[in-house]
């Protein structure tokens, strides 16, 4: 069992390679699967793009990130104070529907629920929101 | 993400943007910024090696679909309007497979990325670079 936090303060874009970093640093120890670390690493990437793009809109904002890992569990949770908005209310993109029709940011949550097993939100008390992300992984050693 | 440009000549001349690094939303309209200036040079068919591209998000996918936009002669929708560039994708999905912008080698996580979309079958990847060329 582990945990890991990053705590950024004006979190911008150009971040995201440094997330990506501190992510695979908590996980790598795991011996998870190449495609299962890839799908974290993304799932975390989509999460805080949106976060950033729509919560922030493109302006710096404070994001916290947190990994649990045990039991061959991968759980992330990320933490912002921006507006509340909750992306497991984003229905999936149906091509048989002109695309005129969806949503921003719908191709970056259908990513995550695509790499992930779970995605869960809640507002936090304080104002802000707090997702959390599960991956249940394969290890190499299998 | 560096961004090397080199010019090939098949049946057509092509441009080959090669791209290093990692492909996300801090950089992709850097990417789409270099193809506008090779298409206002003249570029009409390009290529892009994504063979040094370690990690793609859809950000990415929204500078692929914008670059295939611009070969085409078509104006790519604002990628800063957010990610509504997705719709003009799907259109295309549906008109098949772009003739004027290519793949060549991307990594398999990369190419992950665009089957989870269905991208995939929007894009003609090449494995071989010189069948590439001449595939224009």
């Amino acid at each position: 069992m582990g945990n890991g936090l990053l705590l950024l303060n004006s979190a911008v874009l150009n971040d995201l390679e440094a997330i990506r970093s501190f992510t695979n640093d908590q996980i790598k120890s795991l011996d998870i699967s190449e495609l299962d670390t890839y799908d974290i690493l993304l799932a975390t990437t989509e999460a805080v793009t949106n976060i950033l793009l729509h919560g922030y809109q493109n302006q710096p904002g404070w994001i916290e990130i947190e990994i649990r890992t045990q039991d061959n569990l991968v759980t992330i949770l990320i933490r912002d104070k921006a507006p509340s908005f909750d992306p497991t209310q984003v229905p999936p993109p149906a091509l048989e529907i002109p695309l005129e029709e969806r949503p921003l940011g719908r191709m970056g949550v259908y990513l995550i629920k695509q790499c992930m097993d779970k995605m869960l939100h809640r507002d936090l008390p304080t104002g802000g929101n707090e997702l959390t992300l599960v991956k249940k992984y394969v290890s190499n050693y299998v | 993400m560096e961004i090397l440009v080199e010019q090939a000549k098949g049946k057509v001349p092509v441009t080959i943007l090669k791209l290093q690094g990692e492909l996300d939303g801090s950089n992709y309209l850097d990417v789409i910024s270099k193809a506008k200036e090779l298409y206002h040079a003249g570029t009409r068919d390009i290529l892009l090696d994504m063979s040094q591209v370690n990690f793609m998000s859809s950000a990415g996918l929204v500078a692929l679909h914008s670059i295939a936009l611009l070969m085409r002669g078509d104006s790519p929708e604002d990628p800063e309007s957010g990610w509504e560039v997705f719709h003009a994708i799907d259109r295309d999905r549906e008109s098949g497979v772009q003739k004027h912008m290519k793949l060549l080698n991307p990594q398999p996580k990369v190419v992950s990325t665009l089957h989870k979309t269905g991208m995939d079958v929007f894009f003609d990847i090449h494995q071989n670079l010189q069948m590439a060329i001449s595939s224009f």
